[in-house]
């Protein structure tokens, strides 16, 4: 009886905390605004950047709006003042239904695919398209959840689960997934719970009414509702969200939704691409879907050349077009691919459709207040010392510099055994690691002993 | 009446034949886009299998939905590719008509006769079987009659129990017996007319 007990029992979840690794921009979780779209100075891992962040806000509502189609923006500043934040700052306020699509400048660029295809591609990937599928869905009372885990420890795990609905019972077998989101869920015998038979997800409904004496201790948002009745396998209509793209996959090819998976998507016929509009357009007249815009991110959009910026030109010209947004750190250069000069190496035509929005350089106490953003999510200890020096290179060198030297003399610290970052620290990896200025420094003046500095070039060429 | 409609339907699909190992398999492709592909036995002309494939609304292809016959995958199909699936214990449903009438079979279900009541919905045009010991409950439609929108007739209904297994039976009326009559002269012609198709011989 008491094997019985202990096998009926979801075992907690062990397995399955994931980690998550620390990006550049990984701080970042909106833009910062209050709800008359006023910036707050420090909020959401965004710092400083008041009337930019503002810009973005009311961008941001223009876009939730979706009325508007075929907008772009830039968002142009110097070096590491935030650019990229802020797009980011835009696309975790958006929240999951909201396509946002993000692609470096040089994406593009690819011997498979012609640029003005990737760029398509990436136009259809930020629109997004809400519509009604039927799926079939497993709806019941769970009656017991078995798992059975190898007595080695490793190996398949097997499960099996019974459910009931007010007429039946049935038995189903388990895949591994299956029992990892199971037990993820923390699904016990008495919860009435939904799994979409196709994606396997999972959804909890409540309680089953007739467990309502089990325990009596229960959370206020424990919900009881009645077992369901009838057959337990339904066919529901369900609402979700897919790229134009990801429909222009399916019918592109026959083998069809696997062709998602296999990545290599390759050309897509216009023939394709105008069907799939028609047919769009028609569901939206008929009321079954509704067309959901959202944004392309094309970062270090310097890097297109003149082809790309006449696609885009006309590109925002179509009614089935995302709010494109762009960042440059780049001023007045040549544009790539023509001979001429223009402010942020834009075509004038393509910069007249723009709205420009210009980051600044960090103040001393914003820089500091990001620092210890930084620090935080790095899991870093720093001394009010270590915290004054770090911000002092951080507005002489640059801010990436400074960021960068968090986590080095965090290790270092902990290799003296130390717990909390003191000046010796920085400055011990201060002087192992060169910044962008001390380095060319050390070029002028060794320049003679490296290999190939006959050739006096005067600068690299990278627009 | 709508037996036509049905008929004209399948007249105007485009079909191909083949004789595959003691069957004769045709497929119809329909106006609409569905597809329809039947089994026939050679030497007794009973039906074997019949699926019907459509596109989903976004236009994947989409799987085979077994109407009458046994599904291969059902056996051997390995939990990893799926996410969840039936026990083995659990009670197969399959349809495998005779001549005369439709029949379902329901596997595994080792409860004695009492327990089933198999009754007809007419509002809903549909079967329900169900279990007084509530261990099974089953709604399906003859998709014969709904394809002829003819009316369901619980007096053509009966069910027997033996070995674990419980039978089903459904009289067919008088216009499906002359609809599948007919069929099966005109499918019998067809095979004479593609016999010259190469790609079909192949396998």
């Amino acid at each position: 009886m008491a094997g019985q007990m202990a096998t009926t029992k979801v075992p907690e979840v062990r397995d399955i905390t994931r980690i998550e690794r620390i990006g550049a921009h990984s701080h970042i979780r909106g833009l910062g605004l209050d709800d008359a779209l006023e910036p707050r100075q420090v909020s959401q891992g965004m710092v400083g950047q008041l009337a930019s962040r503002r810009a973005a806000g009311v961008i941001l509502e223009m876009i939730k709006d979706g009325h508007i189609a075929g907008r772009a923006v830039l968002i142009a500043g110097q070096p590491g003042t935030g650019k990229t934040a802020i797009a980011m700052g835009i696309a975790q306020s958006l929240g999951p239904d909201t396509p946002f699509t993000a692609l470096a400048g040089s994406e593009i660029f690819s011997l498979e695919m012609s640029k003005t295809e990737a760029l398509s591609q990436a136009f259809r990937k930020a629109i997004g398209v809400r519509i009604k599928e039927e799926t079939e869905i497993i709806e019941g009372e769970v009656v017991e959840i078995q798992i059975d885990r190898p007595a080695t420890g490793t190996g398949a795990k097997v499960g099996k689960l019974t459910l009931k609905t007010t007429e039946m019972e049935t038995i189903y077998d388990l895949g591994n997934k299956m029992i990892e989101s199971l037990s993820k869920e923390k699904v016990q015998a008495g919860d009435v719970i939904t799994i979409d038979k196709a994606t396997g997800k999972i959804s909890k409904l409540g309680r089953s009414f007739t467990r309502a004496r089990d325990y009596d201790a229960m959370g206020a948002q424990t919900q009881f509702v009645q077992c369901p009745e009838g057959e337990l396998q339904k066919r529901k209509e369900v609402v979700h969200t897919v790229s134009l793209h990801e429909i222009d996959v399916i019918n592109s090819r026959t083998q069809g939704f696997l062709a998602l998976f296999s990545g290599d998507t390759g050309e897509i016929k216009s023939e394709v691409r105008e069907q799939i509009n028609a047919k769009v357009s028609e569901w939206r007249e008929e009321g079954k879907a509704e067309i959901i815009p959202g944004v392309l991110f094309i970062d270090e959009v310097h890097m297109l050349d003149m082809e790309c910026f006449s696609f885009l030109n006309r590109a925002l010209e179509s009614d089935l077009s995302p709010v494109l947004i762009m960042a440059t750190n780049r001023g007045i250069t040549r544009i790539r691919g023509t001979n001429y000069q223009s402010p942020h190496g834009i075509p004038i035509d393509l910069l007249d459709r723009l709205l420009i929005i210009a980051t600044s350089p960090y103040t001393e106490k914003e820089t500091r207040q990001i620092l210890k953003i930084r620090c935080e999510e790095e899991d870093v200890e720093l001394s009010e010392e270590a915290h004054t020096v770090l911000t002092r290179i951080g507005l002489e060198t640059s801010l990436r510099y400074a960021i960068q030297l968090i986590s080095t003399a965090g290790l270092v610290c902990r290799k003296r055994r130390g717990t909390e970052v003191q000046v010796e620290d920085i400055k011990r990896v201060y002087s192992l690691f060169l910044d962008e200025s001390r380095s060319s420094q050390y070029m002028k003046e060794y320049q003679d002993s490296f290999l190939f500095n006959e050739a006096q070039t005067t600068q690299m060429d990278t627009s | 009446m709508a037996v036509q409609s049905w008929a004209e339907q399948l007249k105007s699909s485009k079909k191909t034949a083949l004789i595959n190992s003691g069957k004769r398999k045709v497929h119809y492709l329909f106006a609409d886009g569905k597809e329809m592909a039947e089994e026939y036995d050679l030497k007794t002309d009973d039906l074997i299998v019949r699926k019907w494939r459509c596109k989903s609304t976004l236009g994947a292809q989409g799987q085979w939905q077994i109407e009458v016959g046994e599904s291969l995958t059902a056996a051997g199909a390995s939990l990893d590719s799926e996410l969840i699936k039936e026990n083995c214990s659990c009670p197969v449903f399959m349809r495998k008509d005779t001549k005369t009438s439709f029949q379902w079979r329901i596997r595994n279900l080792p409860y004695p006769k009492e327990v089933f009541s198999v009754s007809v919905e007419p509002s809903e045009r549909c079967c329900i079987i169900k279990t007084s010991n509530k261990k099974y409950y089953k709604k399906f439609s003859i998709s014969d009659l709904d394809r002829c929108q003819l009316p369901l007739d619980c007096s053509a209904l009966s069910f027997t129990h033996a070995s674990n297994t419980l039978i089903i039976s459904y009289k067919k009326p008088k216009e499906i017996l002359t609809l599948e009559h007919e069929l099966l002269k005109e499918l019998k012609k067809l095979q004479g007319t593609s016999e010259g198709d190469g790609d079909c011989k192949t396998q």
